[in-house]
């Protein structure tokens, strides 16, 4: 969002309403240096460079007397430009604001006096407020056209009559009252003087005769004058035209402000890495403030787009990953060896599981314990392959042979691990599972494999989602 | 705007009316001093339509007097802003003129009558279209809108104005 065609707005409207603002007061006859209009436009043009400014530093400045400045604010404040703050603060309470000063308008040099008193000081902070000048320049501009063509065309006005002799002022509304029978003329309750229907305020002239002459004349006057404020304007509505679109930009209150200002120093300060420096580079004339709320939608984003990258890659991973690993063991299994390499896979889930997950997160994750444990994995696998290599071997060697061989020859192998899977048995109730699984679904060996993917999967991504939740 | 609404009065009857036509006497009273009159709050009270009820009535100690509390209904008038009335020219000046809708007085003031009506004094007083072909002058007709009401406990007064789209002389009685 820019600041920049609020700014021209504002400057704008500075010159078409206030150019002419005096701050002399009425009983200031010793100023000497005469008048000094158009500094009403100098203050705000200033204001559309700032942000919150505290008053004294602003008037240092623009080098005013802060009375001098203080009564122009005032002014806008009545005219609802400006919105202000007044709080009493020690030294520390203007260091919290000079510190938002320097983090967000660099070039600001007169930030920090001498103010090191313990006593409370009553500080004035000033700050345009964009969003209600957008509305009082429009509302401003609405009011004088409708006064104009309003008197124009006569509507819905109530005409006044004033007792040239007394000053006793009628409107239409007494009409009944002051009508006298001897002539057509309205005549005051009290003198009984003739009244004369006033004349409009904007097109002063004599039509107290209400002569016709009179009333075309006012009328040709208000139309020039319309005509002419719509010329003179027309910059003004333009960019009210322009900026009825844009976001307003919004300071907030000084408190907020200032919180925000210092909140985003510290994160310039803590990593200058990221995304501050954009910030800092536009500065204080372009984006106006580092918002906070700003910064937590980029870390949001970024932490789920982390996220995101992370589960699709993990995904991609266990995808890519695993297919060398499970089309190895499935080339190696046939359906002689069906019972030992079943015994094997088992025991291998049960001390695996944990692993396999660890093996594919492996390349997000890079903690020691892993490492160790893949590594701890990979000895694990080399062993199982060189196992069922020679499992291999020795089915080959049985299918040379006859039938029988192979059983016995199966027999030694169940020997072997039987012991094993005995223990398993008795252990886990999560290996009933995996077992009943299999006998339900897939009769080929190769569903061994597969559920082993399945089981790694899973508890991969739910040890995801906990790693991630955790940072 | 007419409304039919529904009012409350207490009623003060001298007791030379009570007998068998105490009833009637009760509700022609009753029309004598309110019809015609008018209220801030309901506008010009224009006729009565029945009566609702009659309460108790009360004697009134050291005098005889009965009250009785009287509810009827009447059609009411009250002019609001921005209605539009036709009414009667009742008198023509240099500031404007006067007109009657009914009980109610408006006036026009020359600033809201068209510019291309002029003043023209003499015997009978006018505002006439350079033309001459549209005339306001006294018991014309002419359609206005109010644009601004007065309105006292006792009485209400509006401004109005002729200066707007179909607005004007409906009925010149010099052409008729």
């Amino acid at each position: 969002m820019s600041i920049e065609p609020f700014n021209r707005l504002v400057k704008l409207a500075a010159r078409a309403f206030y150019d002419d603002v005096t701050t002399k007061g009425d009983n200031q006859p010793k100023m000497g240096r005469g008048d000094n209009r158009g500094i009403a436009v100098v203050v705000l043009d200033a204001l559309t460079r700032r942000q919150w400014v505290r008053e004294e530093d602003l008037a240092k400045e623009l080098k005013l007397h802060s009375k001098q400045l203080r009564r122009i604010l005032r002014l806008f404040e009545e005219e609802k430009l400006v919105t202000r703050d007044h709080r009493k603060e020690t030294a520390k309470g203007a260091k919290i604001y000079s510190a938002a000063v320097a983090a967000t308008v660099d070039n600001q040099v007169g930030g920090k006096e001498g103010e090191e008193k313990i006593k409370l000081h009553t500080h004035s902070y000033c700050c345009l407020d964009y969003a209600q000048i957008y509305d009082v320049v429009r509302y401003r501009l609405h009011r004088m056209k409708k006064k104009i063509k309003d008197e124009l065309e006569d509507k819905n006005t109530v005409q006044e009559y004033v007792c040239p002799g007394c000053g006793k002022r009628y409107n239409a509304l007494d009409a009944l009252r002051l009508v006298s029978l001897e002539d057509e003329y309205f005549h005051c309750e009290r003198c009984n003087g003739e009244l004369v229907a006033e004349s409009d305020k904007l097109a002063a002239q004599d039509v107290g005769d209400g002569d016709d002459n009179a009333r075309r004349r006012r009328r040709e006057k208000l139309k020039d004058m319309l005509q002419k404020m719509e010329v003179q304007l027309k910059p003004l509505m333009e960019q009210l035209n322009r900026v009825k679109d844009m976001p307003i930009p919004e300071f907030g209150s000084l408190q907020a402000w200032e919180a925000r200002a210092s909140a985003a120093r510290r994160a310039v300060n803590g990593d200058s890495g990221s995304n501050d420096p954009s910030k800092i580079s536009q500065g204080y004339g372009g984006t106006p403030m580092p918002f906070l709320g700003e910064t937590k939608v980029e870390v949001a984003f970024s932490g789920l787009d982390g996220k995101e990258d992370v589960k699709s890659e993990s995904a991609s991973t266990s995808l890519k990953v695993l297919p060398p690993w499970m089309i190895k063991q499935g080339m190696n299994l046939t359906k002689e060896q069906r019972g030992e390499v079943k015994q094997e896979s088992k025991t291998d889930v049960i001390s695996a599981q944990p692993d396999l997950s660890d093996d594919k997160k492996s390349t997000v994750e890079n903690d020691d314990k892993k490492n160790i444990q893949d590594e701890y994995l990979k000895a694990y696998y080399a062993a199982l392959y060189k196992k069922q290599q020679e499992l291999e071997e020795a089915a080959k060697r049985q299918q040379e042979l006859s039938d029988i061989p192979p059983a016995t020859n199966l027999s030694d192998s169940n020997r072997q691990v039987g012991m094993k899977v005995k223990r398993d048995d008795n252990e886990g109730d999560d290996d009933i599972d995996w077992e009943e699984a299999p006998m339900a679904g897939n009769t080929t060996e190769s569903y061994k494999v597969n559920d082993l993917n399945v089981e790694a999967e899973e508890s991969g991504d739910e040890e995801d989602d906990v790693d991630w939740e955790e940072g | 705007m007419f409304f039919h609404i529904v009012l409350e009065r207490n009623m003060q009857l001298h007791p030379r009316h009570f007998g068998r036509n105490l009833r009637e006497n009760l509700v022609s009273k009753l029309m004598k001093d309110v019809e015609g009159t008018c209220s801030g709050r309901h506008g010009f009270v224009v006729a009565i339509t029945g009566i609702e009820n009659v309460g108790k009535g009360l004697i009134r100690d050291g005098t005889g007097f009965v009250t009785f509390p009287v509810k009827y209904q009447c059609v009411v008038f009250r002019p609001f802003k921005g209605e539009i009335l036709e009414a009667a020219v009742t008198m023509v000046n240099k500031m404007g003129f006067f007109a009657e809708a009914g009980p109610v007085q408006i006036f026009v003031s020359n600033h809201l009558i068209p510019d291309d009506m002029e003043f023209q004094s003499g015997d009978m007083p006018n505002y006439t279209t350079s033309d001459g072909s549209v005339k306001i002058q006294k018991d014309s007709e002419v359609r206005l809108k109010i644009i601004g009401t007065r309105v006292d406990a006792t009485e209400i007064f509006c401004i109005g104005t002729i200066k707007d789209d179909f607005l004007g002389v409906i009925n010149d009685p010099t052409t008729a």
